[in-house]
């Protein structure tokens, strides 16, 4: 197996998948966001938004924090330092299988 | 693939521009900028020791209040208006490093182009001409500054609309420029009696601030064309909040 084929075969499978990308990359970019603006711009379905954050989360990627705007009761979400260091990581593994000549 | 991760990113990060309240803040700040400079430039000075330190003062406390009742404003409309529709964003913390680099960058927005005129009227008082040739060229430099400032935020947001903005504002300050030329005033260097405290020279920093009010006002009305346009936008988007619209 070639470095590029096993680089591939390395790549983290929980951030891979293309839905978890988006809301690791939307994530990586600030501190915190809420469901609803994940949901916007991931243009998932709200169910499917659900699921993936709860794998995110079940891989220590991702942490919730239920907090209240006024009376209204508020989940952020944000990217722990392994979420963050594992999409460096991903984003790294990805350019060196693109970069490499066959 | 990484192109597209990249364009995500950017757009969470460009998230605080998304509704086009930012740019009318702003466009309203500079308006009220523009006013004080056009103050100054209209009324005649006969001291410059007295109205230096005037007008640094009057700028500053305007960009402080201003600034701060901007941050305000703009924190109630954001959580009356855009979060309840498109979502709440918590931007990345700032480290002191950071920190840092906005206060030095904030004091330099407050105090450079009025630092840079008196710069050049004590380079006048020595030299006596180069003054003479500002009116004509500063609008065009502080646009061309702010116009690199423009494209580099558009870069790093991922906002298209920013590189219209600056294209604007140079086109803004290159005008101003050739107004100021238009009403006879040099655009070479001409020699001035020497002295910071001499009526021509007086006379030639009062047509630079009017220069500076123009193009500062024109920048302010730019940004808020552009920020009614993005609000108008967002509001065909999303026209009730989210948890009303399901």
């Amino acid at each position: 197996m070639s470095g590029s084929l096993q680089n591939l075969s390395g790549l983290d499978r929980v951030i891979h998948e293309p839905a978890r990308l988006t809301l690791v990359a939307l994530l990586s970019s600030v501190e915190s966001a809420d469901f609803l603006f994940l949901l916007k711009e991931s243009g998932l379905t709200k169910g499917n938004l659900s699921v993936h954050l709860s794998r995110l989360e079940e891989a220590r990627y991702v942490q919730a924090e239920k907090t209240f705007r006024g009376k209204i009761p508020h989940t952020e979400y944000k990217l722990t330092s392994k979420g963050k260091s594992a999409f460096d990581q991903y984003r790294k593994s990805l350019g060196s299988i693109f970069n490499k000549k066959a | 693939m990484n192109v597209q991760i990249d364009t995500v990113m950017k757009r969470a990060r460009g998230y605080w521009f998304v509704d086009g309240f930012t740019e009318m803040v702003a466009g309203g700040l500079f308006v009220l900028l523009a006013g004080i400079l056009f103050s100054h430039g209209n009324s005649p000075q006969t001291s410059f020791q007295s109205w230096f330190p005037l007008i640094i003062r009057e700028v500053s406390i305007a960009k402080f209040f201003g600034l701060l009742a901007a941050a305000l404003i703009l924190w109630w409309l954001k959580d009356h208006f855009t979060y309840p529709r498109t979502g709440f964003v918590r931007g990345n913390r700032v480290t002191a490093a950071q920190l840092f680099i906005v206060l030095r960058n904030a004091i330099l927005f407050l105090l450079l182009p009025l630092f840079g005129l008196l710069a050049a009227a004590l380079f006048v008082a020595s030299a006596g001409s180069v003054l003479s040739s500002m009116p004509v060229w500063f609008p065009v430099g502080v646009s061309l500054i702010w116009a690199v400032l423009f494209v580099l935020a558009g870069e790093w947001l991922g906002l298209r609309r920013f590189r219209l903005l600056a294209v604007l504002i140079l086109l803004t300050g290159i005008k101003v420029g050739i107004g100021q030329f238009a009403m006879g005033l040099p655009a070479l260097p001409i020699n001035l009696q020497s002295g910071i405290l001499q009526p021509p020279v007086l006379e030639i920093i009062n047509h630079t601030l009017r220069s500076l009010g123009f193009l500062v006002l024109a920048s302010g009305v730019i940004l808020m064309v552009s920020g009614i346009v993005t609000f108008l936008r967002y509001r065909k988007e999303n026209p009730t909040p989210y948890t009303e619209a399901v």
